[in-house]
């Protein structure tokens, strides 16, 4: 079992509010950074090592120390919790059941910063989690942990919620400090790079919410204990939503010393395949990463066994790695069809394509269009060479990383599940009847035999 | 020398160039020349903030400075990407930037209907140019197009949503040169359309400069539609004092017949500066003064961009050396047949300049009496 850093006080009874949170040991972090000087706590955050948990994994102590301290400008600290990835959850869960948690990480990391007014840019769906967190924010100001001069040590700090209006798109950092800022959610042409020209033009932090989360354990346990968990350059715990065709789908909190096999199969985490079925593919990071088969996923093309940590997965590049990603963990096992999953994952982008730079508005809508012909077994096998084709147009040619993460799911179908492509292809009456089923994506990979 | 500026120099596709900091990599590409100077639908030097969008003027920094010598992985957009000392631009001469901007060309053109044989803007299309030199003959696209429904968005400006590439250029003119902007993009992604605020007109003094920033012809001028071709009318510079714009134009006419007035445009399509200023004409000079009487007449005006009605307005046009001749070794081509000897058309004695109206076939028919 391994350690929990942010979730292991997630069932005390009420915790959401504020008395039983403080007397389950919360704030304590806060009174430790108040008493330090903003620099030490940043360095703290490095020694740390932790890496941002929204999906690219950049070293969070770095991306802090890149922020630019022009005299007389305000500085922002702003959370990403438009957490909007197809299968990735774990945000809502810290912010539904924890919120106080979140609170806490922010006033450290405003002070750390050196913003006075912080913001919550909450996804527009989480209605209700919108509430939970003014409740907090009000619980946590009249117990004198916001405000004005939080425990005398002249530190304002103030944090707002903002509701976004349900669009994929505001989840990239500079779409969002657009949205925030009250215009329309189209990404920001970088450089500069908001930790230079942020909210209102002044230099601001935009972290993911299990980020903000992550610092309360390192100020509390230290950066270099918290840098003891975990392996390598992957350190602490990581919150993975798991969910697809699990006998225990939800959230978990690992500490990426676990192999993908003990993830999906232990009964301490997903509990094996449901109804004893077995597993075909699975997309370890949220939708946009790169989808694997069974063969790939638990092990590397080197024949290692594959670790749930940012290196492990991201072994072997996209050719046969994928990404940690925001740890949304979709399984899908032998019934499923990739072809249509693939379709479902373009018909998504296609509508959340904020329609700004041509490849991504205009190139999404025609995967989109070819996908769902080979899924209804009208396609051709022209198509399957045009999708690649388009894929690779749209991919590192856009503004924000949208474009890529719409081409990262088609290639990866493509490139290790072409063949289900093509019996769609070849077989357009049997294919709208039947799945292709498991193949041979679970057989043992080819090992090269050294010469 | 200490007053003197510090000058970056960049090299865009072998050639160098000495400019200032701050500059783009295509505002450096177009101090070179057309040669070097990738294309650009939706950047817009006048106008704050436009660029980055089209992803058609994407380039390959195979250098990023002298200081640091690394290739950027990702080609950039040239248009909001500022050059350093010692950059080394590829646009022309890399195959990955070819290949992209062939790629992009073909998203352009995905949804748009290429209805160029009815569309006002031919001949001075941005679009057309671009595919033209970058696009390929056929489009790979089985779908159906996208398309809006019409709006009526006032009674001088015409809007064709189909034709729109969403380049933003309008809504930055909107922002920029009028008081209140009523339009904008509603919804995203690929169905996102220019529109009105409630189907309200465009009627400010600078709304027309829309119709000149358009690179496609979405916003058109209503009181030139259909009027005529643009390479069929003679463009010449006028002016009039103005009190309210530069008053500064190019006239577009057939025969004492103004059928259009637009602001003067520079060799990249965009409106011309006067000392510095951007030469924006309102919408009096635009729509109202259409008499020749309303205007000084300065001259024939000089079309230096590239595209269709530049044609037969070729400057120093060189005339290719004959080198039949020299082929064949000083001897004269064998004529095999003649062929005014089997057919009566385009007889070379009768000389067209003589007869009225456009030769028919009663021209050349020796029986034909008048």
């Amino acid at each position: 079992m391994g350690r929990k850093l942010l979730l292991d006080k997630a069932h005390v009874e009420n915790i959401r509010l504020y008395d039983v949170y403080r007397r389950e040991g919360g704030y304590r972090s806060v009174e430790k950074a108040l008493k330090k000087s903003p620099g030490e706590i940043v360095e703290e955050v490095k020694k740390s090592g932790l890496r941002g948990r929204g999906g690219a994994g950049f070293p969070t102590g770095l991306k802090w120390s890149f922020l630019a301290k022009p005299e007389g400008v305000a500085r922002y600290l702003v959370v990403n919790a438009d957490e909007s990835e197809p299968g990735t959850f774990k945000d809502r869960y810290l912010m539904e059941f924890i919120p106080h948690l979140l609170i806490e990480g922010m006033i450290v990391s405003s002070f750390a910063l050196g913003s006075n007014s912080s913001y919550i840019y909450i996804r527009g769906e989480y209605a209700w989690i919108v509430d939970i967190l003014e409740q907090a924010i009000t619980e946590a100001k009249n117990n004198g942990w916001l405000g004005k001069n939080i425990l005398g040590s002249g530190f304002d700090c103030e944090i707002y919620v903002q509701r976004g209006a349900g669009a994929y798109i505001c989840g990239e950092e500079t779409a969002l400090l657009e949205s925030l800022e009250g215009k329309r959610g189209n990404p920001r042409i970088k450089p500069p790079f908001p930790a230079v020209k942020g909210l209102w033009d002044s230099p601001t932090v935009v972290n993911n919410v299990e980020t903000i989360a992550a610092i309360v354990p390192i100020i509390n346990e230290g950066g270099d204990e918290y840098a003891k968990i975990g392996v390598g350059k992957s350190t602490g715990t990581k919150l993975i939503s798991a969910c697809g065709n699990l006998n225990k789908p939800g959230i978990f909190e690992i500490d990426m010393t676990i192999s993908v096999e003990e993830f999906i199969y232990s009964d301490e985490y997903c509990g094996g395949i449901t109804k004893g079925k077995r597993l075909k593919a699975c997309i370890p990071g949220g939708s946009s990463v790169p989808i694997l088969p069974a063969n790939l996923l638990l092990k590397t093309a080197k024949g290692d066994t594959r670790m749930m940590n940012y290196e492990s997965l991201s072994d072997g590049g996209f050719a046969t790695g994928s990404m940690m990603g925001s740890g949304g963990f979709i399984v899908l096992d032998e019934d499923q069809c990739v072809v249509k999953h693939t379709y479902t994952l373009a018909r998504f982008y296609r509508h959340e394509s904020c329609g700004q730079c041509s490849p991504c508005r205009e190139g999404t809508g025609w995967m989109e269009k070819i996908l769902l012909n080979i899924d209804k077994g009208k396609g051709k096998m022209s198509d399957i060479d045009l999708l690649w084709d388009i894929q690779r147009k749209i991919e590192g040619n856009t503004i924000c990383p949208l474009g890529d993460a719409a081409a990262w799911p088609v290639a990866a179908a493509i490139r290790h599940f072409r063949d289900e492509f093509e019996w769609h292809v070849l077989n357009p009456d049997e294919c709208t009847k039947r799945n292709y089923g498991l193949a041979h994506y679970a057989e043992p990979l080819k090992m090269a035999v050294p010469a | 020398m200490a007053e003197e500026k510090k000058l970056f120099r960049v090299t865009i596709d072998n050639v160098q160039v000495d400019v200032e900091p701050g500059t783009t990599i295509l505002m450096a590409a177009r101090k070179i020349g057309a040669g070097v100077t990738p294309p650009a639908m939706c950047f817009y030097s006048k106008l704050k903030g436009s660029g980055g969008k089209c992803r058609t003027c994407l380039v390959e920094v195979a250098a990023g400075s002298t200081a640091d010598p690394r290739p950027m992985p990702k080609l950039v957009a040239s248009c909001r990407t500022t050059v350093m000392d010692g950059m080394v631009v590829k646009n022309y001469s890399s195959e990955r930037v070819m290949e992209a901007r062939a790629g992009v060309v073909e998203f352009l053109l995905l949804n748009h209907p290429l209805d160029c044989p009815i569309c006002d803007q031919a001949g001075e299309c941005h679009l057309q140019d671009l595919s033209y030199e970058h696009g390929k003959a056929g489009t790979r696209y089985e779908f159906r197009r996208r398309t809006f429904t019409p709006e009526d968005i006032g009674p001088y400006i015409q809007l064709h949503m189909t034709r729109c590439i969403l380049c933003y250029r309008c809504t930055y003119v909107a922002d920029q040169l009028t008081d209140n902007r009523v339009h904008g993009i509603l919804d995203r992604g690929d169905h996102a359309e220019i529109s009105t605020y409630i189907s309200k007109a465009i009627d400010n003094d600078f709304s027309g400069n829309m119709i000149d920033v358009c690179p496609v012809g979405a916003l058109t001028d209503r009181t030139f539609r259909f009027k005529n071709r643009v390479w069929f009318t003679k463009p010449v510079d006028a002016h009039r004092d103005c009190p309210t714009c530069c008053g500064k134009v190019t006239m577009w006419n057939r025969g004492d017949e103004v059928l259009r007035v637009t602001a003067r445009k520079d060799p990249w399509g965009e409106v011309q500066s006067y000392d510095g200023q951007p030469g924006w004409i309102c919408n009096t000079c635009r729509f109202d003064k259409k008499k020749l009487g309303d205007w000084v007449v300065e001259g024939p005006t000089k079309i230096s961009r590239h595209s269709v009605i530049s044609a037969n307005h070729y400057i120093a046009a060189k005339k290719p050396r004959e080198t039949i001749s020299d082929v064949m070794g000083g001897r004269k081509p064998k004529l095999l047949m003649d062929i005014h000897s089997i057919s009566d058309v385009n007889d070379p004695s009768v000389d067209l300049s003589k007869i009225s109206g456009p030769p028919t076939g009663d021209t050349y028919d020796e029986n034909h009496q008048e």
